[in-house]
């Protein structure tokens, strides 16, 4: 989609043909010709995050979806393209990191790697409200303590360490974590994906909750498409470093334009026997080679659309329904 | 439940205990577990980590590390052979050709050394050889033996039945193999090594080795976790042709209901060691019976926040290094009565082919 065509009032997050690529060294010998040549991780990505709302990426391994999430916190920085956050591009000039990460805090998919084993959960959560709110020890506290009750722990949890906690647990003080400085947007990077089934559900209510009462952005990252369907108002479907499919959940979960989306959908385990889809679905090859992507759509080998002019044109993203994008030279047949 | 004979019986576990023991505490991981499964049937087994599941297949193909587990108690009667009184070697002629097994990450589980056509051609030797009767010695893998490179006979690096009018045949058996499996230029790919392929390829390399011996029981150990949805989708659709096309039964390990749903025949919830339903998939799905299938039913999301918010099961699962007196669930159940907590339920026959563990229904 044009950003330009949005109003960017309503959106806390706009990121404007974002690219993110990797150079790759090849061999040993520096003089060997041919050129430097990327991973392009993320290639041209321009997303609307809209105040209030939950953004869900949703794509399989390898499609940038991570990548996306590390460079709009600048955790690695973009190569290109533009972020407007809060109204303010924060990719020209000189970055103001306290003020940005006060207001966007991310919590990562893995909490065993993320929460410090030495700390006590009460030290973890207060780490990034002493670095970007001052050294005020009671207000600290209280805000610790205010967000770990937010997420459903007690006093006592606060004493222990990440190694004394379960799974369910140990993603709670993460999100307390990223919560406390009372951010406006939160990057949540594949939350539950490391849960079980009744303790994904549990965390998947929280963050419901929290949105609510604390009036939080969500851009949550996931491979899993029922996840994203229950928590998002807005998709983001990417496959290969695009976007290849962009709108209200629901409508493009109820009808999928883009090839790929649809075999994504199609591909999902509903817990019905007698509508077994994982059983009808075609789908042929694997994920291209983000170093040598297929030209033209990057899809246009898996795809059973494909024609001629796929390997030849790159299809921009399109509104086929109302605020329905899709980057597919025929996302009027399909479906 | 009757322990009859029956001629459809491949495998009947009854009263298996399994105790996982350290110097400070012994975890009781299986507590009494009774189930059969059939010939050319698709089990699955579904239940949330620390359940047991992966218990119960490991001691199903014997590869339980023992100590630190322990079998307590039951039997595991395999076409009437109890596989727990066998000896290593004894045991070790079950493994691959009866009852083989694929893991859930490919990666750690193929040879990072062997090329994968070799590695397929080992378990098409290894068939061979077990049915011309010949004994393998046991701790020897034919691998080792056919890439040694100090004997006078095989002085080259290659195998020994890399060479050779074998080889050719062995070769074309590797292709079928692997075409079987639905891998694209199987040509190719015998000369692969693991790292070089995809992971949906390494994951349809190892059912190729583990069907390449004709076993009657595949026991897949979540095979499907490490994968995307799609190329999950690939690897369960070859699953479910390929259970028909060998004749095998399959028992699958799973987290995952949904997954559960779409292929398989019957489904058994099994929660902290215990079986806690055993029920045809359209039964189980219709009218799910304890409450614990029920909660976690409710808890997989289906459709918007909007419509419908999940129910989560509230609590977490017990401590299995202390002593349980009553049900299990009774902490987190909302139909607790109490008998539930001064007594344990027995798994019974309440409908046919229906069995739960719930004071709910009977008893």
């Amino acid at each position: 989609m044009e950003s330009s065509s949005q109003d960017l009032d309503g959106n806390i997050l706009v990121t404007k043909r974002l690219k993110k690529y990797y150079p790759i060294r090849r061999g040993f010998n520096p003089f060997s010709g041919g050129g430097q040549r990327f991973v392009k991780a993320v290639d041209d990505v321009s997303v609307n995050v809209p105040r209030g709302k939950t953004v869900a990426i949703l794509g399989e391994s390898g499609c940038g979806k991570t990548t996306l999430a590390r460079a709009v916190t600048l955790l690695s920085p973009p190569t290109e393209g533009e972020i407007v956050f809060d109204g303010q591009n924060i990719t020209k000039g000189k970055v103001n990191y306290k003020k940005i990460y006060r207001e966007m805090q991310m919590v990562f998919q893995d909490p065993d790697s993320s929460l410090d084993p030495r700390l006590k959960v009460r030290q973890s959560v207060a780490e990034p409200c002493k670095g970007l709110l001052g050294k005020d020890e009671a207000n600290i506290n209280s805000m610790v303590m205010t967000s770990l009750k937010a997420v459903g722990l007690t006093e006592e949890h606060a004493e222990r360490i990440p190694s004394h906690l379960s799974g369910g647990q140990k993603q709670r003080v993460a999100i307390a974590r990223a919560i406390a400085p009372q951010p406006k947007l939160v990057i949540l990077d594949e939350p539950t994906s490391a849960l079980d089934a009744s303790v994904q559900a549990q965390i998947l209510n929280l963050l419901l909750d929290l949105q609510k009462n604390y009036n939080l952005t969500y851009v949550i990252i996931t491979h899993n498409i029922s996840v994203a369907e229950y928590l998002s108002d807005l998709l983001v479907v990417m496959y290969a470093g695009n976007v290849v499919e962009y709108g209200p959940s629901s409508s493009i979960i109820a009808k999928p334009r883009h090839p790929y989306t649809i075999t994504l959908i199609a591909s999902a385990p509903i817990p019905n026997p007698w509508k077994r889809n994982l059983l009808n679905t075609e789908i042929k090859g694997e994920v291209p080679s983000a170093i040598n992507p297929p030209s033209g759509c990057k899809f246009h080998p898996r795809c059973p659309y494909a024609q001629k002019i796929c390997s030849e044109q790159i299809p921009e993203l399109r509104e086929i329904s109302p605020g329905q994008f899709v980057s597919c030279h025929f996302a009027e047949k399909t479906g | 439940m009757e322990t009859s004979n029956n001629a459809n019986q491949l495998l009947v576990i009854s009263d298996l205990s399994i105790v996982y023991q350290s110097k400070k505490q012994s975890l009781l991981a299986l507590d009494k577990t009774t189930i059969e499964i059939e010939k050319n049937t698709f089990v699955a087994i579904v239940g949330e980590s620390g359940c047991g599941k992966s218990t119960l297949a490991l001691s199903i193909i014997g590869l339980l590390a023992i100590p630190p587990a322990k079998i307590a108690s039951g039997s595991i009667n395999y076409k009437s052979v109890n596989l727990v009184e066998l000896k290593e070697n004894q045991r070790r002629q079950y493994r691959g050709t009866e009852i083989a097994m694929i893991f859930q990450e490919p990666l750690t589980s193929l040879n990072p050394v062997y090329k994968v056509g070799d590695q397929i051609a080992e378990a098409i030797v290894v068939r061979e050889e077990r049915q011309g009767g010949k004994e393998i010695d046991a701790g020897v893998q034919v691998m080792q033996k056919t890439y040694r490179t100090n004997s006078p006979d095989f002085p080259s690096r290659l195998p020994r039945f890399r060479r050779g009018a074998l080889a050719k045949v062995l070769r074309e058996e590797t292709l079928d193999a692997l075409k079987r499996v639905r891998i694209a230029d199987p040509e190719q790919v015998i000369d692969r090594y693991p790292f070089e392929l995809s992971g949906g390829m390494r994951q349809r390399v190892m059912i190729a080795m583990a069907l390449a011996k004709k076993p009657a029981l595949l026991i897949a150990d979540e095979p499907t976790t490490a994968l995307d949805v799609t190329t999950q989708a690939q690897v369960l659709k070859l699953m479910k042709v390929l259970m028909d096309e060998v004749n095998t039964s399959i028992l699958l390990i799973t987290h995952d209901l949904a997954v559960a749903s779409q292929v398989a025949d019957r489904v058994v919830v099994m929660y902290a060691g215990d079986i806690v339903e055993d029920a045809q998939v359209f039964d189980m799905f219709a009218e799910p019976m304890h409450p614990y299938s029920k909660g976690l039913l409710s808890c997989i999301p289906t459709g918007s926040k909007d419509k419908s918010k999940l129910t989560p099961i509230p609590g977490s699962v017990p401590n299995l290094s202390e002593e349980q007196i009553g049900c299990k669930y009774a902490s987190r159940c909302p139909n607790v009565m109490n008998i539930c907590t001064t007594k344990r339920p027995r798994l019974l026959e309440v409908k046919p082919k229906h069995r739960v563990a719930c004071f709910l229904y009977g008893e």
